[in-house]
């Protein structure tokens, strides 16, 4: 196993990117697409494998037109939006019908546009696949956390009116529905691992992966439990420092002035500023703790059930305490910087994700060839970004 | 010239150790084995130089020559300048620094005067039904979580009511054609009852029983209203909303590629941005009740007394005449213009009043955004 590397640096990023913006700017935002070529291009080819990089090859020009189009569906939704909201209504309907496939398109473009050691990645997954899992399993899953809910209110006026046979008989139901709530996420999950690594392609090769609804399972009951202890820990340390520093008398007046502006700033004034700062501190902690956990699992788990051509192995070594770590003061650094330190952010993460990948080095790599495949269009990839929808397909 | 890198047949991943070397206007490039070619600099395709990342020259079947010394491939294709221009302003520090210094001065600008003017323009292009769409969650929300039923008699509710309709509704010369009503409820935090006047961009006005109690003629009454309806036809509501959509928009693009960690941090500034904004909306009813206060003979310095009436008891809240459900939150960060500035306004069209005038020129009639 070796690890790979990230070679760029956060000045020499710095730079690419302040003229990114200041392209874009001076263009009232054509230069966009080119900027974003420019942007995955540095990331991209700064990652390296025992002196092989990957590449990004997608052009400005190849973006530019699907860039074109999504701008002008975002204005004709605002536009819709404003003159009639079931329009709108209609309008959000239609988008939703047509995720999977954006999202389809999007990862077949993307992945056709990277390369390793001048051998193409490709995404063969078929429509009718992504269909299932980016519409038909998450209305699924939708049913089995929200079904519950709207059946305990109906229940509630049941139990009302009848014994407590029937009480407890919905107690249990509704306990079984979360049970089955709880893994049909896992399975959900384990679908789209599946149908994202299993339809990826290196040049001949092809990944696949073993994971199972069990894994995610386990790795979701985890992570339920350390976000209890992480709550639980979190209120403790408010709790022990209003209690040390600030008083109890102190919050209720602070509670009473929430009303008065200028009350609340000689409050403020006082100190408790920097208390409401801390609260608040320890509570992005405490998130960016759990999220760092369940990251760091579910990657650590694909990573070492997913081969290719069941011959080159995977790990990552990532722990949730550098990825808590570098996010915390990555976010520190960008709000103290006002969003000027965002690309020493950027590559501090790179380098952290990177090195902390790992590949088996027995590489064959030198039997793949790249294969052909028909002219792609960035139609997918542009409308998807222009809706936000991320489409995650890095490595 | 010598360089040094890797060969890599076309599509192939296998990696050879390759050199190329360049004399007399030839070019060739050999592995171990083989010379992979040879020929003029014209033949090859290199890639834009980017940072340091390791450099592409595609050769003539395809196939490709990589190296890391991107100095001399720069030095060897310096001809071909064309596509050079992006990291030549990259890779020099007074560029970057110009790039910065504009960066920072168009987004000033644009947060300062670019998105108030944008979203000013698109508030009142928006037909009014999107007001009303917007109010009628938001009366729905307050009734069921802020207000009680009002205690003030029957008697007192038709009087305001009356006067309103009769001689200070007509007053609005916007030709919005808005229908204002009035509504009274209790409003209290705690024991104690919070005197203010909210409006809603659908033209309903909502004043507490408390701030009724606190006014002391019909004029204050008036002052406030107008101040409401201030709000209500410059669409302050609306432009709150287009605002914090501009804003998180813009800052969306420019921080792009949807790293969610990042994002709150930014969500969070977008926020305190906004509430500036408010500010500004404040001194506009103001200036707007003032106005129309001297057109229909009424002293400014009544809509002072109230204000500075209600501010002063200690505990009690300032005039919060905030539009939308939020009011916790644009109180915390104090979305007012300080008491004493507003009041100092008061007097500026007092003195007009005084004169005779029905029209005043102060600071603020031209420079409404600023305090």
């Amino acid at each position: 196993m070796k690890a790979l590397s990230f070679e760029g640096s956060g000045l020499e990023y710095f730079k690419i990117w302040i003229v990114n913006i200041l392209l874009t700017i001076v263009t009232l935002g054509l230069y966009y697409p080119w900027a974003k070529v420019r942007n995955h291009r540095y990331f991209y080819g700064n990652s390296t494998l025992e002196g092989r990089n990957f590449e990004y090859h997608a052009t400005g020009k190849q973006l530019f037109i699907g860039y074109l189009i999504s701008i002008s569906l975002v204005i004709i939704y605002v536009i819709i939006q404003n003159i009639s909201p079931i329009g709108a209504f209609i309008a959000l309907g239609v988008l939703f019908l047509a995720l999977p496939w954006i999202v389809w398109r999007s990862m077949m473009f993307n992945m056709r546009m990277i390369s390793f050691s001048n051998v193409r990645f490709s995404f063969d997954g078929t429509l009718g696949q992504a269909y299932i899992n980016f519409l038909l399993l998450p209305i699924l899953l939708l049913v089995a956390i929200y079904g519950p809910i709207i059946g305990a209110a109906f229940s509630s006026i049941l139990i009302a009116t009848s014994s407590a046979f029937v009480g407890i008989l919905t107690a249990l139901l509704f306990i079984a529905c979360y049970i089955f709530a709880f893994y049909a996420y896992a399975w959900m999950k384990k679908r789209n691992t599946t149908y994202a690594i299993n339809g990826a392609r290196y040049g001949q090769g092809r990944f696949a992966t073993t994971v199972e609804t069990k894994g995610f399972a386990k790795i979701l009951l985890k992570t339920i439990g350390v976000s209890i202890l992480v709550t639980i820990a979190a209120i403790a340390i408010i709790m022990a420092i209003s209690a040390m520093t600030v008083g109890i008398s102190n919050i209720s007046n602070v509670f009473e002035s929430l009303e008065d502006p200028e009350a609340m700033q000689e409050i403020m004034s006082g100190g408790l500023a920097l208390a409401f700062g801390l609260f608040y501190l320890i509570m992005i902690i405490a998130s960016f703790v759990v999220l760092a956990y369940s990251f760091v699992r579910n990657r650590a788990y694909t990573y070492a059930n997913s081969t290719l051509d069941n011959d080159i192995t995977f790990a990552s070594t990532l722990s949730v305490k550098s990825v808590t770590w570098v996010m915390l003061s990555n976010l520190l650094l960008i709000i103290i910087s006002l969003g000027f330190a965002m690309p020493w952010a950027k590559v501090r993460m790179a380098k952290l994700v990177l090195e902390n990948t790992q590949a088996d080095t027995q590489l064959n790599l030198d039997t793949y060839v790249s294969q052909q495949q028909g002219k792609q269009s960035a139609l997918g990839e542009q409308i998807g970004e222009a809706f936000d929808i991320d489409v995650q397909v890095a490595f | 010239m010598l360089i040094t890198g890797h060969w890599y047949k076309k599509g192939s991943a296998a990696q050879s150790s390759a050199t190329l070397r360049f004399s007399n206007e030839l070019c060739v490039i050999e592995t171990n084995e083989l010379i992979v070619f040879s020929g003029h600099l014209e033949e090859i395709n290199v890639s834009d130089r980017l940072g340091n990342v390791e450099r592409k020259l595609t050769l003539r079947d395809g196939s490709l020559f990589a190296t890391q010394d991107n100095n001399a491939i720069d030095k060897l294709f310096k001809s071909k300048k064309a596509n050079q221009y992006i990291h030549t302003i990259e890779s020099h520090m007074g560029w970057v620094a110009v790039a910065l210094v504009v960066t920072l001065l168009t987004s000033f600008a644009f947060f300062k005067w670019g998105v108030p003017w944008a979203s000013t323009k698109i508030a009142h292009a928006l037909p009014h039904k999107t007001n009303e769409l917007i109010a009628t969650h938001t009366f729905d929300f307050l009734d069921g979580y802020i207000f009680d039923e009002s205690q003030i008699t029957p008697q007192r509710k038709e009087e305001i009511r009356n006067h309103f309709n009769e001689n200070v509704a007509p007053l609005d010369d916007s030709g919005l054609a808005i229908n204002y009503r009035i509504h009274f409820r209790q409003w209290s935090s705690g024991d104690t009852e919070i005197p203010n006047a909210l409006a809603l961009p659908s033209g309903d006005i909502i004043l507490t029983d408390s701030f009724v109690k606190l006014s002391e003629n019909q004029h204050e009454i008036d002052s406030v209203l107008l101040h409401e309806m201030g709000h209500i036809v410059h669409r302050h509501t609306l432009q709150r909303v287009v605002e914090s959509t501009f804003i998180t928009t813009v800052i969306m693009l420019v921080t792009g590629d949807g790293n969610s960690i990042t994002d709150m941090g930014t969500g969070l500034g977008s926020i305190l941005v906004s509430s500036n904004y408010s500010r500004g909306h404040e001194s506009e009813a103001d200036a707007y009740a003032f106005k129309h206060m001297l057109s229909a003979n009424i002293d400014p310095q009544h809509f002072s007394n109230i204000i500075s009436r209600i501010t002063a008891p200690l505990g009690k809240t300032e005039l919060h005449a905030n539009e939308d459900t939020d009011s916790g939150l644009t109180s915390y960060f104090s979305s007012h213009p300080v008491t004493k500035e507003r009041v100092l306004q008061a007097n500026k069209y007092h003195e007009c009043f005084k004169k005779g005038l029905t029209s005043c020129q102060t600071d603020t009639d031209e420079h409404p955004e600023e305090e």
